[in-house]
């Protein structure tokens, strides 16, 4: 795949990850961006394997996914607190302010599968098969992660 | 439940637009293209150094036969018999110098597994 063909795809791709990545990474944007940037190097590196047998998206997502969980594992062994600054665009309303806090750091008190499932299925409207095949897991245990994850966030966000 | 599903569906992370973002990406993109580079020229460089030494290396070999064919050599007289007591010697404590010999394996083979996991730990 020429360079050219891949920041083609990347370009209509590039939303919906980062948008994955920014809920993954509990609204650090900054973070999220910077695990999106590897995870573009990485795929690029690795689009000669890529056949076609599964969507575009759907394998960028994949490496997107390892990518974040390959930095998390790394940042719980240096374990270095720092102050993220959550994305809340700053024309919202300060509600909308409230809820995306609200949100963030009930994404926060998820476990890792929990949280990608839920960011897969409500975020990026993505349907159970392709969950599965992004999180490398069965059907049955993304529908198990999904309704967890729903009864976790119903308990920590108040509506 | 419904609530739940509500309210994700319409609080989806909202994204800050940033244009630098394809750009920083292009960016990364063609350093990984001149590293790329610099490894394919590295290997073919290796490549052509690998069959060059094999060539050199038949070319030799071949070379050395055919004098050895083309112009024999008493070893006996060049040696002063000195090959020949080598011979003996070996002939005469064989069954001795297997120890030696297999003390200087194992010891060689435990340092280099030893040297070996310390260059992977690295």
């Amino acid at each position: 795949m020429t360079r050219e063909r891949f920041i083609d795809l990347v370009r209509v791709e590039q939303e919906p990850l980062r948008r994955f990545l920014l809920a993954l990474c509990n609204g650090d944007a900054a973070l999220a961006d910077d695990i999106a940037q590897d995870a573009l190097v990485r795929a690029y590196v690795a689009s000669g394997s890529f056949l076609g047998l599964s969507k575009f998206s759907t394998w960028l997502f994949r490496i997107a996914y390892n990518c974040y969980i390959d930095h998390h594992r790394k940042a719980r062994l240096d374990e270095v607190p720092v102050e993220a600054v959550l994305a809340v665009p700053a024309d919202e309303s300060t509600d909308a302010a409230f809820r995306y806090q609200q949100l963030y750091q009930a994404l926060e008190r998820l476990p890792g599968k929990e949280k990608a499932a839920i960011a897969l299925f409500y975020f990026e409207d993505r349907s159970i098969k392709e969950i599965a095949s992004i999180l490398d897991m069965p059907q049955g245990t993304v529908k198990y992660h999904l309704s967890l994850g729903r009864t976790h966030l119903k308990q920590y966000i108040r509506l | 439940m419904k609530e739940i599903d509500e309210f994700l569906r319409e609080n989806k992370p909202a994204l800050k637009d940033d244009p630098t973002f394809l750009l920083e990406t292009r960016r990364r993109l063609e350093q990984v293209e001149g590293i790329k580079a610099e490894v394919d020229r590295q290997r073919s460089h290796g490549r052509v150094a690998l069959i060059i030494a094999l060539a050199a290396g038949l070319a030799l070999g071949v070379f050395a036969t055919t004098v050895a064919f083309l112009y024999p050599v008493d070893l006996q007289s060049v040696g002063d018999g000195f090959l020949q007591n080598v011979r003996v010697f070996l002939e005469t404590w064989k069954h001795y110098l297997v120890y030696p010999v297999a003390a200087l394996a194992v010891t060689l083979s435990l340092v280099l597994t030893l040297g070996g996991k310390k260059t992977a730990r690295l």
